[in-house]
Parts: structure tokens; C-alpha cells; sequence
């Protein structure tokens, strides 16, 4: 479904991806983690035509990012993605941050948009938060309204950039049950996460980044029983004490 | 000033009466259809300046540093006395005698051009308010850069600059009173005749005052009323 060949990217001198590659089948959840500034959030942006890269390819479900000529409003159509900071549109109510992409993209009838939101709205678990504003909602229920949005173009995968790291920790688990729930039903998932309760859950893969290179990966059980590197240790047995 | 005698009739007497009430016509007249010019181009060309492609900022920068830094009072004298020089002589004749008010249209597009730059720059400056993810998150539902800024950025960007505009709208309001320069028959022109006639200046300036203060007043009431109307919650909110 996802195949990252050889990608590198470079501002100026500084490299943020060297020679990232990845192979993601569909339905497949594969698990980023690593340190700040690993180059993590520039991989999602990169999958997901928002960033470009110098070096390599990403074909998504046959379609060559390297190729100029790529469609990127069509391949975005296919991915969903979901940010650190939510960035839900502030001035419309939930409702119509959900409806607008189907609505103006897709040429779906309003009607049938907002049906397809309040189905949406169910599954996250805020059908009662349909016309309100995003500033008056807590961080997990914008969080879960944000994953709402990007399902609502029916995407066949989902990218993830930290969905929970600006959470209080009694919100996380209402996202991440959320995304678990996805995760079961089959959706193809990239997930930039420190969140290893739910990596162990759900993720076939586990990446391991550290200055724009996977410098380890392995299904979760090699993944935490015996990492290869000791840098890999290290960080896992400091994210797994908090 | 010896035994001033006010006589504050004269602000309503024939027929100065009616010229004050022309006067303010044409000032909210001017000041409305500059307002709304200026509003369009300046939301458009502060976009410009943050958009992805070079040549569009580029042009974009040097429309909004033409406008501003020039005083507008020359301005006004360029597009009265020289710009219509430089057109071939038929078209200028046209200007002058073909179209009723031709000086009325000329401060039209003086005013709003130098409103509109300055417009512009609060655009702007909401707009590289608004974080990079946010784009991110629009064009990745599948927006077009256009329909990014058209449903998400912009709209966020003018309630982001809301307050800044109001003063905006006031100064346009204000601004209008140049427009006598180049002999547009709007308040501060006719209070100035009504001084020539009647040598009663301290009643025609103060009602002149008066017309101003109530006009930017009623400015200051309407934008207070959009403001409430766009307010949402988390971004700014009026008290
Ligand atoms: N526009 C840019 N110009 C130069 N360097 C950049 C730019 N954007 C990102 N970087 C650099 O790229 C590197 C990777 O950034 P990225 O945001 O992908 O890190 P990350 O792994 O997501 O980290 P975090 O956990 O902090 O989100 C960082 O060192 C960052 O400073
Ligand atoms: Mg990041």
C-alpha cells in the first residue's frame, strides 16, 4: 500500500530523512517513535505530499510522489491525517469542520455530509458536540473530532503525528481508544506515538528514527523484548518509566 | 475675539443647510465604497504575500510598499493632476467631461488603493498568525491551496485581525476629508464654503466636527456589531 524508497531530504546543509525505507501493507499499523527532531512529523508531511523530498520515492497505492506530474489533491483524498494540535478550523462549528473537504471536494450533498458526520461524531463518542465551536471543546473530544474529519474523506490510511502529546492524561486514553478501535477494524495507520501501551496493542511494526534515519525496527515483541541497539534501550527504558 | 456673535442657524439655514447635508452624503458615499474596495484588494494582496509562489509575493510587496509609503494626499494629487496627463488625450478628455463627478471617482481609487496596502499588511500579519499545521491539516483533507485559503485561512486571519480593521474603517472615514483638495463637494468642502459665505468658522468646523464625530461613531458601532457577529470561542472575544 506504502512503499518508502531511499527518501532523503535536506534544508540547506542539514539532512532531516537519510535514506528512509519502509514497506506498509494495507491494513497494517506501523508505529514511529524517537527522539525530538528525529524527523518524524517530516516523514508524515513527506507520505502525505505536504513537504517535498531530494532523493528517493513514495508510491502510495501505485502513485510516485517523486513524479512531478502526481495528482497530490487526489493522493491526499486517499490519506487522513491527524496533528499534534488538532487544528480544527476555530471559526466553524464541529459539524462543518467535519462536512466541509466531503461538501467542497468530494461534491457531496450537505445532506449527505452531515449524515456521514453524525455517524462519524458516534463512533468518536461526541454526536452532542455537533454545533459547537472547537474553543469549546476539551483537547481529547477536538482530538477525536480532528480523527472525525479526516475519516470523513473516507481515506484508506491515516497518518497520525503525535495525536496525543499536548493531552492531559485522562484525555489520552479516550483518543487512543479511538484510534485502537480504527486500528482493529483494518484501517492502514502511520502513527508518530511515544504512546507503547498502544503500540503493543495494535502495532505490527515498530520504527525506531533518530536524526532522519530508522536506525531500528521490529514487530513489538522483538521490538521491546531485545533491541538491537543501546541506543534504542536507552530510550525505550525512558519512555516506559513515564 | 471680541463679541463673536455665534450664530449656529447657519448650519441649518438656506441654503447652507442642504449643502452640509450634500457634504455628508458624499462623504459616506466616498468613505463606503472606498471602504469596500480597499477591504477586497487588501485581502487579496496581503493573501499574496503569503502565498507559496515568488512571483505573486514579489508583486504583492511592491504594490503594498508603493501605496503606503507615499502620502496620500499626494497620491491624490498624482491621480488628479498627472495620472490623467499620461492617458492619450481623447481618454482624458473623456475623464473630465464625459464622467459626472470624475473627481469623486479619482479619490475612489486613490483612497482605496493606499487603504487597501495598508489593509494588506494586518492580512498579512494574522495570516503568519496562523500555524503551518493548520494549513497542513486543510490542504490534507484535500483542499487546493485556493480553497485553503478561501474556507480556512482567510476567514481565520480577518476575525484574528478584527480590531486593527475597525481602525482601518475609521481612518478611510476620515481620510475622505482630503478629497476637498481636488474639489470633491464632501463636509469639510462644504463647511469651508459655508465659512466663505457666511464668515461663521468656528459654527462650520464645529459642525463639521460634529458630522465626523457621529459618522466614525456609528463606524465603531457597526464593527463592534461584526465582531460579535464572527467572534467564536477560543479566538479573541469583545468584553
Ligand atoms: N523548515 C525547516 N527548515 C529547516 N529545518 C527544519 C525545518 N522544518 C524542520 N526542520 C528540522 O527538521 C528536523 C526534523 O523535524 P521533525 O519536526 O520532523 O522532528 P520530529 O521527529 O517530529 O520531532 P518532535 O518530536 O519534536 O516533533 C528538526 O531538526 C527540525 O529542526
Ligand atoms: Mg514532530
Amino acid at each position: 500500500m506504502i512503499e518508502i524508497k531511499n527518501v532523503s531530504k535536506w534544508f540547506g546543509d542539514f539532512r532531516v530523512l537519510e535514506n528512509v525505507s519502509e514497506t506498509i501493507e494495507k491494513g497494517q499499523v506501523v508505529v514511529i517513535c524517537g527522539p525530538s527532531g528525529a524527523g518524524k512529523s517530516m516523514l508524515c508531511k513527506c507520505l502525505n505530499g505536504l513537504e517535498p523530498f531530494q532523493e528517493g520515492d513514495i508510491v502510495v497505492d501505485g502513485i510516485s510522489l517523486a513524479d512531478p506530474s502526481t495528482d497530490l489533491i487526489k493522493l491526499r483524498q486517499k490519506m487522513g491525517m491527524v496533528f499534534q494540535r488538532f487544528e480544527l478550523y476555530p471559526h466553524m462549528k464541529i459539524l462543518e469542520n467535519i462536512t466541509i473537504a466531503p461538501i467542497k471536494v468530494k461534491k457531496m450533498s450537505q445532506a449527505d455530509a452531515e449524515k456521514k458526520a453524525f455517524e462519524l461524531l458516534e463512533r468518536v463518542g461526541i454526536p452532542e458536540q455537533a454545533k459547537k465551536y472547537p474553543g469549546n471543546l476539551s483537547g481529547g473530544q477536538q482530538q477525536r473530532v480532528a480523527i472525525a474529519r479526516a475519516l470523513a474523506m473516507e481515506p484508506e490510511i491515516m497518518l497520525f503525528d503525535e495525536p496525543t502529546s499536548a493531552l492531559d492524561p485522562e484525555m489520552i486514553k479516550e483518543v487512543l481508544d479511538v484510534m485502537i478501535n480504527l486500528a482493529k477494524s483494518g484501517m492502514t495507520m502511520v502513527v508518530v506515538t511515544h504512546e507503547m501501551g498502544f503500540a503493543r496493542e495494535v502495532a505490527d511494526e515498530i520504527i525506531f528514527m533518530e536524526k532522519g534515519s530508522i536506525v531500528e525496527r521490529g514487530t513489538d515483541v522483538s521490538f521491546f523484548k531485545n533491541p538491537k541497539s543501546e541506543r534504542t534501550k536507552e530510550f525505550l527504558d525512558k519512555i516506559l518509566l513515564v | 475675539m471680541l463679541a463673536y456673535d455665534f450664530k449656529w442657524s447657519i448650519l441649518w439655514a438656506d441654503p447652507y443647510g442642504s449643502w452640509m447635508l450634500e457634504g455628508i452624503w458624499v462623504t459616506i458615499k466616498l468613505g463606503v465604497i472606498c471602504w469596500f474596495i480597499a477591504l477586497f484588494l487588501g485581502t487579496l494582496i496581503g493573501t499574496l504575500r503569503v502565498t507559496p509562489w515568488k512571483l505573486s509575493r514579489l508583486f504583492a510587496t511592491g504594490y503594498t510598499e508603493l501605496f503606503r509609503d507615499i502620502p496620500l494626499l499626494v497620491q491624490l494629487f498624482f491621480w488628479y493632476f498627472a495620472a490623467p496627463r499620461i492617458l492619450p488625450h481623447s481618454w482624458e478628455m473623456y475623464l473630465y467631461r464625459g464622467i459626472p463627478n470624475s473627481e469623486f471617482w479619482i479619490v475612489v481609487v486613490g483612497l482605496s488603493l493606499y487603504t487597501s496596502s495598508r489593509i494588506a499588511e494586518h492580512i498579512r500579519a494574522g495570516m503568519q498568525s496562523i500555524s503551518d499545521d493548520q494549513y497542513n491539516a486543510a490542504l490534507s483533507t484535500g483542499f487546493t491551496q485556493f480553497q485553503t485559503y478561501r474556507y480556512v485561512i482567510i476567514p481565520y486571519a480577518i476575525r484574528l485581525v478584527i480590531p486593527p480593521l475597525t481602525t482601518e474603517c475609521l481612518t478611510v472615514f476620515k481620510n475622505t476629508s482630503l478629497a476637498m483638495t481636488v474639489a470633491v463637494l464632501e463636509t469639510t468642502f462644504m463647511s469651508q464654503q459655508i465659512e466663505a459665505y457666511t464668515f461663521h468658522g468656528i459654527e462650520a468646523t464645529t459642525g463639521a466636527c460634529v458630522v465626523y464625530m457621529i459618522i466614525t461613531l456609528t463606524v465603531v458601532m457597526i464593527m463592534g456589531l461584526v465582531e460579535k457577529r464572527l467572534a467564536v470561542p477560543g479566538l479573541i472575544t469583545r468584553r
